[in-house]
């Protein structure tokens, strides 16, 4: 096994195991780090606890929704607007984040009474939103409040309103991804199959494991629409607590992250035989071959070649814009857990870009398998690194830019490597054709900026060149490249608008005869054949 | 598709080895390289090989790559139920890859296609289940 040992972790031994290089020949029975085991005592984690991978992942991007944690206000605080998931009705489970506030006293005498009290007020504060999920945390957890009861109880008093309890405290795992696992299995347990959807189209899929941040799940919808798919939920995304109540009644599961959603999926399999068919909304090719499965699946592939080949004609050349630039360009791509198998492959191939590294916070050793199959020889894998073993490898590799999340993309900063928002994204959305031009713009600006030369000078010692001006991003980029690519007419940079996904909101969509409308239209004539 | 939730039996989830050393070690050169390209195809582009437990791997990499070795020999392909049509879905995925990247396979009589096809799926087993270093494969739940 090629583990790799980090000279600041040579004091926890036990580390070296969650670390791997993939050397030549290697493959997954030979080159795996162990993953989703509690963090090791003395190793500084950048996990997130079990909680929030159920609320701050998974919960709150449900957008009709009252979401209340039923703890310390420090709880909910903490799993407030740190993550980009917007949605199509103002933002509402952004704009507003609700605590029970629990003190010192209720930890005592209990905080059940609270808790109803709290249900109410937010009821009333929002009479509009008859949705609610409560979340349990540590503290009440660990004291006993019953929520289930509670929850029944207001349910019993307010009959027009419906209430999901998420019972995982902090503690319920070794990540956040224990919170993933537990978020999924309470809804098809308490909520699948609550509610009967109205069905308008032949073809019904639920869009899983997306959370339409920075409008991922928007673009995505509007292709599917497009073939005149009926999405009849997303999980969670954007999505509407009801529509989420009527999964049962899908044709397809169309599943985007399988580390937050798999669970859900592969549930409904196992109890209403909807079939799981996983994709990939980042990179034109893995975009394309979804597309295509789903319209296969369907029996509609040529709806879906008609919008790879419109999506692929107005993109491709600014894509390659970028590709042009960015050749070689050495990339850590450390993200939270689904990112580094989405993206290793496809920035390779679409972007020229190099995957030095795959680092994963939460993921299972599954995520591993996948990003590590993707990558190349000599690409060191980290499974749940702490800070040390990330400046010693930014150290050791001298990557050109970082994709991972605020807390470790500062302390890249730092030491001068430039880094991108992996979770949040930058200036998404990243899915979809031209979202994934966004995002190569966005490393481009990232990787060119001249602000990384002139932050890493010290006025206090360093010589300042009093012979040169500022550069820009052009002057850098374009100064070893062959004049075809220079001046190019067909290349371009990003012509997109600032703006890419509120336009869908408003947009009307091909209005395709049903199966039932050709029965329909055949008895109407045959009637008037006998008139 | 039913509405009714069906439970699961967890007694058929119960790991069952089928390998217990890299079954393409025994196969010649040939048929290592050709293996070696089909595989890598796979392990790029794809992620159905990749289902959380291991019982769930066994049946997709059977359903997938039994249904592609069907289409790669030009044989009719039964999809009695949803879930065989999503196999499928994967499959002519990969037959059609497999044609554009790989001409050669298209040269080949069916039986070699058979057997190659075979030796792959011996091969993705081993990598993905029973050769794997994944300890999650053998929990019974999801």
């Amino acid at each position: 096994m090629p583990h790799h040992e980090f000279e600041c972790s040579k004091v926890i031994p036990e580390r070296k195991e969650h670390a791997v290089i993939k050397g030549k020949g290697e493959d997954l029975t030979s080159c795996l780090p162990k993953g989703y085991l509690n963090t090791i005592p003395g190793s500084i984690s950048e996990r997130g606890c079990a909680y929030c991978g159920a609320k701050h992942v998974i919960g709150t991007p449900m957008k009709d929704v009252i979401h209340i944690s039923h703890g310390p206000v420090g709880c909910t605080y903490d799993t407030w607007q740190t993550k980009r998931y917007i949605s199509d009705n103002d933002n509402y489970q952004l704009k507003y984040t609700f605590a029970t506030d629990v003190k010192e006293k209720h930890i005592v005498f209990g905080a059940e009474k609270l808790l109803k009290q709290n249900i109410l007020e937010a009821f009333k504060a929002f009479p509009k939103i008859k949705r609610m999920t409560i979340y349990q945390t540590c503290a009440t957890a660990l004291i006993g409040d019953d929520i289930n009861a509670i929850a029944d109880e207001v349910m019993a008093e307010m009959p027009d309103v419906d209430i999901f309890v998420c019972n995982s405290p902090g503690f319920a795992g070794p990540s956040q991804s224990g919170g993933h696992h537990k978020i999924n299995i309470a809804w098809i347990n308490q909520k699948v199959g609550t509610l009967e959807p109205k069905i308008t189209s032949d073809y019904v899929i639920n869009y899983v494991g997306e959370y339409n941040i920075q409008g991922d799940q928007e673009v995505m919808t509007d292709y599917f629409k497009r073939m005149g798919i009926q999405v009849l939920s997303t999980f969670t995304g954007n999505g509407s607590y009801d529509d989420l109540r009527t999964m049962h009644r899908a044709h397809l599961n169309v599943l985007e992250c399988a580390r937050s959603a798999e669970y859900i999926c592969d549930e409904l399999r196992e109890r209403y035989g909807i079939p799981r068919l996983d994709i990939d909304g980042f990179g034109f090719k893995p975009l394309a071959d979804s597309l295509r499965k789903i319209g296969l699946f369907f029996g509609i592939e040529d709806r879906a070649e008609a919008i790879i080949a419109e999506e692929t004609a107005r993109w491709q050349p600014e894509l390659d814009w970028y590709k042009a630039r960015l050749q070689g360009k050495k990339v850590c791509l450390w993200p939270g857990g689904s990112k580094l198998w989405h993206w290793a492959h496809a920035i390779q191939e679409e972007m020229g870009v190099k995957v030095v590294s795959v680092y994963t916070k939460f993921g299972h050793q599954g995520d591993m398998e996948k990003g590590i199959s993707r990558c190349g020889e000599g690409a060191l894998a980290i499974d749940d690194p702490n800070e040390l073993e990330g400046l010693e490898a930014l150290d050791m590799l001298k990557p050109d830019v970082i994709f991972t999340g605020k807390r470790p993309g500062e302390m890249a900063k730092k030491v001068g490597v430039p880094y991108l928002n992996a979770h949040a994204y930058h200036n998404g959305p990243y899915k979809g054709f031209e979202g994934w031009v966004r995002f190569a713009r966005d490393i481009y600006n990232a990787v060119y900026s001249p602000i990384h030369q002139l932050a890493m000078v010290d006025i206090s010692k360093d010589e300042i060149p009093t012979d040169r001006g500022f550069v820009t991003r052009r002057m850098l980029s374009d100064k070893d490249l062959p004049v075809e690519i220079t001046g190019s007419t067909v290349l371009s940079p990003y012509t997109g608008k600032f703006d890419s996904v509120s336009h869908l909101r408003t947009k009307t969509y091909p209005d395709f005869p049903r199966a039932g409308d050709a029965e329909e239209i055949i008895a109407v004539v045959e009637q008037g054949v006998q008139a | 598709m039913s509405a009714t939730a069906k439970q699961a039996k967890t007694s058929e989830r119960k790991y069952q080895p089928i390998y217990t050393s890299n079954p393409l070690a025994e196969h010649d050169p040939l048929t290592q390289e050709r293996v070696g390209q089909l595989e890598n195809y796979i392990m790029k582009h794809c992620l159905w090989q990749f289902n959380s437990r291991g019982w769930d791997r066994r049946k997709q990499n059977a359903g997938i790559l039994g249904k592609t070795a069907q289409l790669l020999c030009g044989e009719p392909v039964d999809n009695p139920t949803p879930l065989e049509k999503c196999y499928w879905v994967d499959a002519v995925c990969l037959d059609r890859a497999y044609r554009e990247l790989f001409p050669w396979i298209t040269t080949l009589p069916a039986d070699e296609i058979k057997s190659l096809m075979h030796t792959l799926h011996a091969r993705m087993d081993w990598l993905t289940i029973d050769g794997s270093l994944n300890l999650e494969l053998t929990v019974q739940n999801y």
